[in-house]
């Protein structure tokens, strides 16, 4: 079942077109990712879920129902980029107002998302002596109130020092193994890669590319092999039957294979010095999508 | 919703509120003891045109009598106004007039300008996406918090007017202690009604003004404007604060003001209550479609 299902999903504001046809389907029980640079509409398209913006064209479902339906609103946790509170109230206070303003009634849920958020502390405390990290955490507590089977988080780790980090993503996966699905949109592209079940890349409001984060990209696993000097012509013809750069005397070949590339070189008489597959991250997906994106673009508007 | 008020009213809380609260509360006060000082001063020294200063004609001592008279008059109707049954249409007064809307200015700013201010409008509205809730409770508890500092208000001149009174000097107020208490109570009413149009202006101007300076000003703006509105001959009776003049019933004031009203508005304007009733309620409802059209637009701070 889909939690969250765009179709067509496009916002204008006067002539500049934020979200264009986004399509999008996120699948319940997932971490998903939503990635893009900046100005790509990522948060846009996070305030049309949430029913703070209403769509030019196409059609939003969340958890079933069409919006704008403020039932389905009111069912999804969120975190819109910098977390906001009251800063005359103290932290506890906030997340009471929170849950008030959403129907809770029970006085123990405040208490439970303090703890796992780690502020139990300090929840005594006005929010306006909070560092940004605690502010941070405090707007992933609010967000876990109710026990909302989606959550949508924008940068939910801004801020947070690496232990922070370490135990939001914890948190994600506590989540995501309770049954709720987690919308995350993160500028930091290694905890992404190491939380997310699937990844949608979004460029000048478009999606461009959407999968598993090690299928992104036309960038696939690659060999790097190492060969004598000697040897770089023979290699160079043995290896031209994949694409292949040299780069500070070693080949890189698009191929996913060590075995495959090592078998060639042999058959060729060629020894190699090194073989190494190189497992390609996220963020050089990322940049590559982006990147080729943008020329496109270029190329679309010249 | 019941829920969602009780959320707005948590977040009332605040020094703000208080502060407003306060400020009003001291204001009553100052008038009071301003008032009531400036009478004592007029039965201590009635003005005596300065032909009579050194005159025993019998004109002059007519007049001067009619000066004695007249201050004492001043003085006793300040004396019963400050006594617990009569004080009620002071504290109506002040704040169904320009103290009273200072105050709903003051708390809307904060209270719903804020919202935008703080960016805390998107959790707001994230939580409970049905905005005419949002908007009924926003209304609902600029209206109280108004409603609660006029029952401060009250309190506080209920036991301290009296004592003012007493401590300048003022002749002792020949009427019961509490008469009068009745007609208090129907302009504390009243004022209420009044309290709610102000609130409804004010969150009408939150949707339109989205921050708290912003909202401050363009509800100030609003009422100012229709006070001079109502000081045109041609116009002012088709002004709202024409019809709170109305429905108030303001008078002229004597040492002790009991509104900062009607002098705004232009004599031959006056309508009935019911006129006035009227028109309060129908500038209530444009007040709630205007901030319903409004606030049904994107919401991207």
């Amino acid at each position: 079942m889909n939690v969250i299902s765009c179709a067509s999903l496009t916002k204008r504001f006067g002539s500049t077109v934020a979200v264009d046809g986004l399509d999008l389907e996120v699948a319940a029980g997932q971490v998903y990712g939503f990635l893009g640079p900046n100005g790509a509409g990522k948060t846009t398209t996070i305030r049309m879920l949430l029913g703070l913006i209403t769509p030019t064209e196409g059609r939003i479902e969340l958890l079933g129902r069409r919006l704008p339906d403020p039932r389905a609103v009111a069912r999804t946790g969120s975190m819109i980029e910098e977390p906001a509170f009251y800063p005359w109230l103290t932290g506890r206070r906030n997340l009471e107002v929170a849950a008030a303003t959403g129907g809770g009634r029970d006085p123990a849920e405040v208490g439970r998302v303090l703890g796992l958020a780690g502020l139990t502390d300090v929840a005594a405390r006005k929010v306006n002596a909070y560092s940004q990290g605690m502010r941070q955490r405090l707007g992933i507590a609010a967000a876990m109130l109710g026990r909302p089977p989606l959550l949508i988080l924008d940068e939910p780790t801004n801020g947070l020092d690496p232990s922070g980090i370490r135990e939001i993503r914890g948190l994600l996966g506590d989540l995501t193994a309770d049954g709720s699905t987690v919308f995350l949109s993160s500028h930091l592209l290694a905890e992404v890669e190491q939380v997310c079940d699937r990844v949608a890349v979004v460029v000048r409001g478009r999606l461009v590319d959407e999968g598993a984060p090690a299928t992104l990209g036309a960038i696939r696993r690659r060999v790097k092999v190492g060969v004598d000097p000697a040897d770089a012509g023979a290699a160079r013809r043995l290896l031209s039957r994949w694409p292949v750069q040299e780069m500070n005397g070693e080949f890189l070949v698009e191929h996913d294979n060590g075995r495959d590339v090592n078998g060639v070189l042999a058959a060729g008489g060629v020894i190699a010095e090194r073989v190494t597959v190189e497992q390609p991250r996220l963020e050089d997906r990322f940049l590559e999508i982006t990147t080729r994106e943008d020329a496109h673009a270029v190329i679309a508007e010249s | 919703m019941l829920s969602l008020l009780r959320a707005e009213l948590a977040k009332l809380v605040r020094p703000l509120v208080w502060g407003s609260g306060l400020a009003i509360s001291g204001f009553c006060l100052l008038i009071t003891s301003g008032g009531a000082n400036n009478a004592r001063s007029a039965l201590a020294s009635p003005k005596i045109p300065s032909v009579c200063d050194a005159s025993v004609t019998a004109q002059c001592r007519h007049v001067i009598a009619a000066a004695h008279a007249s201050a004492r008059a001043a003085a006793l109707a300040t004396s019963s106004l400050a006594q617990p049954g009569e004080i009620g249409h002071v504290v109506a007064g002040m704040l169904a007039s320009v103290p009273g809307l200072l105050l709903i200015v003051l708390i809307a700013g904060g209270h719903w300008g804020g919202e935008w201010g703080l960016r805390t409008i998107r959790q707001l509205l994230s939580r409970e996406g049905r905005r005419s809730r949002v908007l009924t409770a926003k209304w609902l508890t600029i209206w109280s918090a108004g409603v609660a500092t006029m029952l401060c208000c009250w309190l506080v001149l209920l036991i301290a007017a009296p004592l003012i009174a007493a401590s300048v000097g003022l002749p002792s107020a020949h009427a019961a202690l509490w008469a009068g208490l009745a007609s208090s109570v129907s302009a504390i009413g009243r004022a209420v009604l009044v309290l709610g149009l102000f609130a409804a202006v004010a969150t009408a101007a939150g949707t339109i003004a989205r921050g708290q300076l912003a909202t401050t000003a363009i509800t100030a703006g609003a009422m100012l404007l229709a006070l001079l509105l109502a000081g045109i001959a041609s116009i002012g009776r088709l002004s709202p604060a024409s019809f709170v003049q109305a429905w108030m019933n303001f008078g002229a004031s004597g040492y002790l003001p009991t509104n900062f009203w009607s002098r705004f508005v232009a004599s031959g304007q006056q309508l009935g209550q019911v006129a006035g009733l009227t028109g309060i309620a129908a500038t209530a409802v444009i007040a709630a479609l205007i901030a319903r059209w409004r606030f049904a637009a994107d919401v991207s701070v």
